[in-house]
């Protein structure tokens, strides 16, 4: 009996914690924790580090070999493919994990309750400066974004804009602050992840003059309706195996699909 | 990054002022809740013209670090010892190995605007100083996905264009270094590269005469290259394949009547001096990833046709031949650290004769073999063992001695 014990004991002393490291969108940061939270408590043995930085800044911890699943609220560019396939010989896998809609943020008082993306576009690059432009108070639009390395400023910059942002835009670390600064600015227009919108008036959206707005919703996001809808997808560097596959399982599971609605977003099962 | 944590940094800075200043003003709201509200208005004034003038300042420094942060600096050193065998050494009094500085590169890149930017890399490695790079890129804001290079660039090829910084095997295959020689080339370059089509495609007119150092053109016609590039991807069994090809016409004007045709015949005739002499060839290539139990690849690249070399002198002729040669890459990824490599590349610097009629014109096959070391994302250690194979004839009877051990380190920033 002492000596299974022993073996037990010594044995157990070798069990390695199983240690994950997430980096990338902060969009996803909130929805990552949670996720690594309720693992871990699951799994006792497993050791989740999540830390956000942006999806740029998660892609190229992947490339570098500093972590071992990127969070991007962006699909991944064909240059940081090209770098993969330098380093590492693979393409990388791609894993759709959650899906979300990127809200337009207005302040409550605004009188504007819809925007074509157009409109959206010429907004952002300044060619609409003021609100009477677009039937709302005689004020200058103030416009606050994410900074170069988010997944929302690329996301937001490439379906939306179509162009470069104004320089006028204010970058703010995080769709919170983006959210706090609309909040706070009466003549404010803001933009980001649905999970993150509370104080803030939620502005519809239209693909073209004379078609009906849409609200970000679960159902309008997960049919497409809404015309800002985007993928969240977690990345690897090669094909998933042991601890880290059974992760990504749990994430694509039932139970982790559950979690991605309790945040704010919107299930991809 | 660093700009952007300054910038955080800064608003922090501001925010724990304003706390500052909120608690001030509550602290003397309550301890002197008897004094005259016109004097807590006046230091509240005082306190907000203070902050707006840090506001001020702040907004400057953002806009002098903004103007840094289009500057990029990135670059490599590669220290290496070699060691070779009787053969590769050109008397025997030569040292048989030796520590030096293979490549020692800075990199500056000045991203003026979006999709404009201004590349200069010089190279600092031993015995040698020189301009890598030094080109402007530029695209139209409309057509993102065209841009127009124009300066000294690498000649678009699939082994020229990836870095030595990160290449498996130590050089370039002997094929490449013979008909790309130093990599470079002076003229202009179109380039596409749609965001939504894996597709590539590369058009440039070159001066045609670059060997390494810089120099203006030495005739007036200028050559012409084109590359088209195309990827697969099974994403569900973890396979991508490029594909891809490249065509080079030119030519070179003769300055004298000495030619070496392609039987290696002299060929004296008045005429020869001022024509221009064929270069003209075509290329294959593929590129194999495959995700299998972590990264593989298996990279290849066929090139044939004609080539032409200036010569000043009835000893040293103008040159025309007709060369072939391919390189096949097998790599394997073990963990993320390593990577084992072999190699095999053969180059006939003249198709047309073979054997005794070859002379010192014999084909090569060599093999190497390489492993890679990552020890973090700056550091490499490199350990690599080069084995030609020459052609037999009369004018090289054995297999010539020439294998290189080589150990190189890396650092990357």
């Amino acid at each position: 009996m002492m000596a299974i014990t022993a073996i037990i004991i010594i044995t157990s002393a070798f069990v390695a914690p199983v240690k994950i490291t997430v980096k990338g969108s902060d969009t996803m940061v909130i929805l990552a924790q949670r996720w690594a939270e309720i693992y871990m408590k699951k799994n006792p043995e497993a050791a989740i580090q999540v830390t956000g930085g942006g999806s740029g800044v998660g892609i190229a911890a992947l490339i570098n070999g500093t972590t071992d699943i990127a969070n991007s609220s962006r699909p991944i560019k064909t240059t940081e493919v090209e770098k993969l396939k330098a380093r590492y010989n693979t393409l990388g896998v791609e894993v759709p994990c959650a899906k979300d809609g990127i809200t337009v943020f207005l302040h409550e008082s605004n009188k504007i309750q819809q925007l074509t993306l157009q409109q959206l576009s010429d907004i952002y690059k300044a060619k609409v400066t003021n609100w009477k432009q677009l039937g709302g108070e005689d004020a200058p639009i103030k416009l606050y974004g994410r900074e170069n390395n988010s997944g929302t400023y690329v996301f937001f910059k490439e379906e939306v804009i179509k162009g470069d942002y104004a320089a006028s835009c204010q970058t703010l670390p995080g769709t919170a602050a983006v959210v706090n600064a609309v909040k706070k600015d009466k003549y404010g227009i803001g933009y980001g992840g649905a999970a993150y919108a509370e104080g803030v008036k939620h502005c519809k959206v239209s693909l073209k003059t004379g078609s009906a707005g849409v609200l970000p919703t679960p159902e309008t996001i997960a049919n497409n309706q809404y015309p800002i809808t985007r993928y969240l997808y977690l990345y690897l560097r090669t094909r998933p195996a042991g601890d880290l596959k059974k992760y990504i399982d749990w994430i694509l599971s039932a139970e982790g699909q559950k979690v991605v609605t309790e945040v704010g977003y919107f299930p991809v099962k | 990054m660093v700009y952007h944590d300054l910038c955080r940094k800064k608003k922090r800075v501001i925010l724990q002022f304003l706390e500052i200043v909120s608690f001030s003003a509550l602290t003397l709201l309550y301890a002197k809740g008897q004094e005259p509200v016109d004097t807590i208005q006046e230091n509240l004034a005082a306190m907000d013209g203070k902050l707006n003038s840090l506001d001020e300042r702040v907004a400057l420094q953002e806009s002098e670090l903004g103007k840094l942060a289009k500057i990029k600096v990135s670059g490599y050193i590669q220290a290496q010892f070699q060691a070779y065998q009787s053969g590769s050494l050109k008397t025997d009094k030569d040292p048989k190995n030796t520590f030096f500085i293979r490549r020692a590169r800075i990199k500056f890149t000045y991203e003026a605007l979006d999709g404009v930017k201004f590349v200069l890399q010089p190279d600092f490695s031993t015995g040698n100083l020189s301009l890598k790079d030094a080109y402007a890129v530029a695209s139209l804001p409309k057509l993102p996905s065209l841009s127009l290079w124009a300066g000294q660039f690498n000649r678009p090829n699939y082994e020229v264009e990836y870095s030595s910084s990160q290449r498996e095997v130590l050089e370039r295959s002997r094929v490449i270094l013979n008909v790309y020689p130093g990599e470079r080339e002076v003229g202009a370059r179109l380039e596409f590269n749609p965001v939504k089509i894996p597709l590539k495609l590369q058009f440039a007119v070159l001066n045609g005469n670059f060997t390494g150092n810089q120099q203006k053109d030495v005739d007036t016609r200028k050559d012409v290259m084109a590359r088209a590039t195309y990827s697969l991807k099974l994403t569900g069994a973890g396979i991508g394949i490029d594909f891809g090809a490249h065509a080079y016409t030119g030519g070179l004007m003769a300055k004298n009547r000495y030619l070496l045709d392609y039987e290696n015949n002299m060929d004296s005739t008045e005429s020869n001096a001022g024509s221009y002499l064929l270069k003209q060839w075509g290329g294959l290539e593929v590129q194999v990833f495959y995700d299998f139990l972590g990264g593989m690849a298996l990279k290849g690249e066929y090139l044939a046709g004609k080539n032409a070399f200036a010569g000043d002198s009835e000893s040293n002729p103008n040159k025309i031949k007709s060369f072939s040669g391919y390189y096949i890459y097998l790599i394997k990824n073990i963990g993320i650290r390593n990577q084992l490599v072999g190699r095999f590349d053969n180059f006939d610097p003249n198709t047309r004769l073979s054997g005794n009629a070859a002379g010192n014109d014999i084909y090569y096959n060599t093999l190497t073999l390489a492993w890679q070391h990552y020890l973090n994302d700056n550091i490499r250690f490199s350990v690599s063992y080069e084995m030609p194979q020459n052609e037999k004839n009369t004018a090289n009877p054995d297999d010539i001695s020439d294998n290189i051990f080589s150990v190189r380190m890396q650092a990357r920033f």
